[in-house]
């Protein structure tokens, strides 16, 4: 059906063609989209996003082709398309698919056109990906590439039950610079049995294969994983919290050292290399999820305009949705499973929440329209976040203790 | 007005949970006083909390119309009594408005402490006892062993006692027989000016107090006007009536006839339980025996979590003192919890009642300190200073000696549990008194101990020390002297003055070290260290670290974890606000309460 809306004009329709002085105006969808392949190889240790293990049950092309239908499902005549800022492939893995994700890529975009320099990021595990993927996907539009690297250690590896080794990880990333791709690497800190010294080599090699972005999160026991289960029953240690802050502290030193400077919590690039998709999410862009665990955030009137709330529901700004855990979830009779509507107090308590997550903060005027002026005060006297040059950024003890400046700014007013 | 010879007024005693409540029903039943439609169990126990916990709090009345095999019908007037300790005086009203007692006995679980202390009661009061073995429906019932128990134990004939089952009904009809039979009919002078004791009251809220009577001599109808003899207050009655449990309004009440008064006062203090209601004109001039102020024994503070509440608060206790004079309070200020109540309770199961009441029908959150005793503090220059919080407590350099409240305690324990029960009570400071065997299966200990070791979670002890076979009775005997000390406890070097606790000075350090154990392990790790001390004045006694949390940050965040952290941040939120935060410090509310806790 959103073959039949043509062209990106103002407001849609064939050129030249008049449209009627009543014609409702056609409101822009989001220009950042986010599409969630829920396969893995195998699922790790750690891990419980909503993913399978690709083990044929499903099959590729119905994924796509599913997809693919998700998203023109958004195409209502009210709305029209704008050319994609950002395009983010996650997972899940998106390189099990194969030649199916390069398909992917190119349908996606031929439904939503992307804009000059659009930033196209496919996430990858090393072990599904080819020298001669890389290449399709760069050919399909695909600008980087995000790495489930995790460790360059391999016991590490093998206790978050990941299914490569540190050799293929390493040769992944080059491959992927090589093809030209930006490459950025997640890694994993406070594995139980990682040594620091241990920590220090997987940061160094990290850095040396060339990447422009690193992302470090510290291992978080999440309920119901096997992890869990193993240190439940004793089997395994839990992660030593100071064992957990000192590589944290670690991977901040020596990666700013080396050049990639931290601008959010978790994350760390050379200057111009930072992910342009996240950070719509951390400034309060708009941006369209599909695929099953989707998520999305659409404004008032994209909300209004596409049927998600009445159009005279004129005081809700912002709509947060989610897709049901399934794999085909808009086969369900309820595929929306998650659904919250926010007032412009909150959405900008929201705002100033999560550009507390960002190096460059929250300035001023998004403080004082929050309401959040007097949390940063207290902050600033607890010494986790510090007001210069007209804006308020967190401090070095703030990366730590990020919950405390979120519940503050998020709870400021009652 | 009835005959009356064929008037009968008895109660029903018997130890908590022997199932005094279910044959109260039974009667109700078996007199068709209530249609079986409308029946519900605990018929006489109104309040929500009565029937949850199977307690009754209030006294009640109720008549009904018995058949008796004699052909006649008689007039029963049973008197439900409170069953707990706490409500001594409650019960001692409600049985000197009586002329006979059923006393109830479990068939498995045999005498316990308070079947000896309401027995003991019935016999000063010289009432008529029926004993009734209940429960004979259970696998576990010993109807032999039990009546040997009550012969033994309580010296009372047991041979004719009735066997019964509230359960199933059986044996119901024999008690009622045997009251009819065995309860004498009041005697009193119906040309006599009235004489009639209010043995409870309740407030409603259109028609101001409500006070149970018994009539003594004379009668009282509508528009009389009549005095309350303890205060001296003289009123028009505006109705006389008699509970079938609900209020059905007669012309006249008479001699040996119980039934309520409506007056129209409206302050509760002026209608005192205890109290004699006569004549305003040509009344009596000798009020009946008995009549005391109701003393609380046990004090606790009460704050409100939320600040804004204090004012709810004063309300809610207001309303409460309504129907519960007992209740008693002072404002207090506490610099860690804001301002609130200090709050005199009768004893420890009339607290939770009332801070349960409080929360539920008021909808209040509340924090409560650890409970404390009225000590006597005698200063140097002669004076004394009635210490019911902590922080009142004078300097010790000004200090002559401290008297607490002591009481003198029963346990009714089956051998075997005699040493468990005696190294307790050896803990507790209680002195050993005398010991004797009730049977072969129960042995009755007297300890004399003082009242503030007592509300330290002895009952919840000495369950778990004899399996739950003890049972525990006590009355109070005065006060004596003891070293005592006040303990505070510092929070990153502050004190706080909510946690302080008067405590006998050879246990001080025992207690101040388990207390902060405690506490670090109730005070969750915060963005800082904290410091936990145990202080005698200046002088530190025991100190304890909470190690500072050293990281607390979702570190994955991106589209889809917006909504879910935002809510996770939310439920910690909600967790923070149910603390207290003292300086820095975020506590939780069971710290406050951990010094009951704490079994050294």
């Amino acid at each position: 059906m959103g073959q039949a809306i043509g062209g990106q004009g103002p407001i849609g329709g064939a050129p030249g063609f008049t449209v009627p002085w009543n014609e409702p105006p056609r409101v822009p969808l989001p220009k950042h989209l986010y599409v969630h392949v829920p396969l893995c190889r195998s699922k790790c240790s750690y891990c419980d996003f909503f993913s399978r293990a690709d083990d044929g049950a499903v099959s590729h092309t119905e994924l796509v082709e599913a997809t693919l239908e998700m998203l023109r499902g958004w195409l209502e005549p009210t709305v029209r398309r704008v050319p994609l800022e950002t395009l983010y492939i996650g997972g899940g893995t998106p390189t099990v698919l194969g030649d199916d994700l390069v398909t992917l890529v190119r349908e996606l975009t031929t439904i939503m056109p992307l804009a000059e320099g659009a930033e196209v990021t496919v996430e990858a595990n090393p072990e599904s990906v080819s020298p001669e993927l890389l290449a399709s996907l760069v050919a399909a539009g695909v600008t980087r590439l995000s790495i489930g690297v995790q460790s360059l250690d391999d016991e590490t590896l093998r206790l978050l039950g990941r299914c490569h080794d540190a050799a293929t990880a390493l040769d992944v990333v080059r491959a992927a610079l090589g093809a030209g791709l930006e490459v950025g690497a997640d890694l994993i800190c406070g594995v139980p049995g990682l040594s620091h010294d241990d920590w220090l080599r997987t940061l160094d090699a990290i850095v040396d294969a060339g990447v422009q972005h690193v992302s470090v999160y510290p291992l978080s026991i999440e309920a119901g994983t096997p992890m869990a289960e193993a240190i439940a029953e004793g089997r395994l240690a839990p992660p030593d919290e100071d064992a957990t802050v000192a590589a944290m502290d670690a991977a901040a030193e020596v990666l700013t050292a080396r050049g990639l400077d931290r601008y959010e919590v978790a994350n760390y690039a050379v200057p111009g290399h930072e992910s342009r998709h996240n950070t719509a999410y951390w400034t309060g862009w708009p941006y369209l999820g599909i695929g099953g665990g989707a998520h999305g955030m659409l404004d008032g009137e994209q909300a209004r305009a596409l049927g998600l709330v009445p159009p005279d529901e004129t005081g809700i700004v912002r709509v947060r949705y989610g897709y049901a855990a399934d794999m085909f979830p808009m086969r369900l009779e309820k595929s929306l499973s998650a659904f919250e509507t926010m007032t412009a107090p909150e959405a900008l308590r929201e705002d100033a929440m999560l550009g507390m997550r960002m190096t460059r903060g929250v300035a001023d005027e998004l403080a004082e329209l929050a309401g959040a002026r007097g949390a940063m005060e207290s902050l600033v006297a607890d010494g986790l976040v510090v007001h210069e040059g007209g804006r308020w950024r967190p401090t070095e003890r703030g990366w730590l203790f990020g919950n405390e400046i979120f519940a503050r700014i998020w709870g400021a007013v009652e | 007005m009835t005959d009356p010879t064929l008037i009968r007024n008895f109660s029903i005693i018997a130890h908590i949970d022997h199932g005094k409540s279910t044959l109260a029903d039974r009667v109700l039943q078996l007199t068709h006083t209530v249609a079986d439609r409308d029946m519900q169990e605990q018929m006489l126990d109104s309040m929500d909390i009565e029937r949850e916990r199977g307690i009754t709090i209030k006294a009640q009345a109720v008549r009904v119309m018995y058949d008796a095999d004699d052909g006649k019908t008689y007039q029963l007037n049973l008197i439900d009594t409170p069953g707990h300790v706490d409500f001594t005086y409650e019960v001692s009203r409600s049985l000197a408005a009586c002329e006979g007692v059923i006393l109830v006995v479990d068939a498995a679980q045999g005498v316990e402490a308070q079947t000896v202390a309401n027995a003991q009661m019935a016999m000063n009061a010289h009432l008529e006892i029926i004993p009734l073995i209940n429960k004979i429906d259970l696998p576990a019932a010993d109807p032999e062993r039990v009546r040997h128990e009550i012969e033994e134990g309580l010296a009372i004939p047991a041979d004719e006692a009735v066997l019964a089952s509230g359960k199933t009904g059986e044996g119901v009809r024999d008690a009622l027989e045997a009251v009819v039979r065995l309860v004498p009919h009041p005697v009193g002078d119906p040309e006599a000016p009235l004489k009639a004791l209010i043995f409870d009251s309740y407030f409603d809220a259109y028609r101001g107090v409500v006070a149970l009577i018994r009539v003594i001599d004379g009668s009282v109808g509508k528009g009389v006007k009549v005095k309350m003899m303890a205060t001296s207050t003289i009123t028009d009655v505006e109705e006389v009536g008699v509970r079938r449990p609900a209020n059905m309004p007669v012309d006249v009440l008479g001699v040996g006839e119980v039934g309520y008064l409506i007056t129209g006062l409206k302050d509760p203090a002026l209608v005192k339980v205890g109290d004699t209601v006569t004549l305003a004109r040509h009344g009596a001039t000798e009020q009946l025996p008995g009549y005391r102020e109701a003393k609380p024994m046990v004090f606790t503070g009460l704050f409100p979590i939320d600040g804004d509440q204090y004012p709810d608060l004063r309300d809610a206790l207001e309303r409460l003192q309504l129907n519960d004079p007992a209740l008693v309070w002072d404002p207090e200020s506490s610099h860690a919890l804001g301002f609130g109540f200090r709050v005199g309770f009768l004893g420890l199961l009339h607290m939770e009642v009332v801070k349960e009441r409080l929360e539920r029908e008021f909808d209040l959150d509340l924090l409560a300190t650890a409970p404390s005793v009225e000590y006597h503090a005698y200063r140097m220059k002669g004076d004394m200073v009635v210490v019911h919080s902590p922080q009142d407590m004078p300097d010790p350099g000004h200090l002559d000696r401290v008297e607490e409240p002591y009481l003198k305690a029963t346990v009714l324990v089956p051998p075997d549990y005699v040493g468990a029960v005696m190294e307790l009570a050896d803990q507790r400071r209680g002195t050993f008194k005398d010991m004797q065997y009730l049977s072969a299966t129960t042995v009755e200990l007297h300890y004399e101990m003082p009242l503030s070791e007592l509300i330290m979670d002895f009952f919840d002890q000495l369950k778990s020390r004899t399996k739950g076979y003890a049972s525990l009775d006590y009355e109070y005997i005065g006060y004596r002297t003891s070293q005592l000390v006040k303990l505070d406890i510092l929070l990153a070097g502050k004190p706080v003055d909510a946690l302080s606790f008067v405590v006998h000075k050879d246990k001080a350090y025992a207690r101040g070290k388990v207390l902060t154990e405690k506490l670090r392990e109730i005070i969750p790790r915060q963005m800082f260290e904290v410091p936990i001390q145990a202080a005698i004045g200046a002088k530190i006694i025991s100190r304890e670290t909470v190690r500072a949390m050293r990281k607390d940050v979702i570190a994955k965040c991106y589209g889809g974890d917006i909504s879910r952290k935002r809510k996770l941040l939310e439920k910690q939120k909600a967790g923070k606000k149910r603390m207290k935060s003292v300086g820095s410090v975020d506590i939780p509310q069971e710290a406050f309460m951990a010094i009951l806790k704490v079994d050294e």
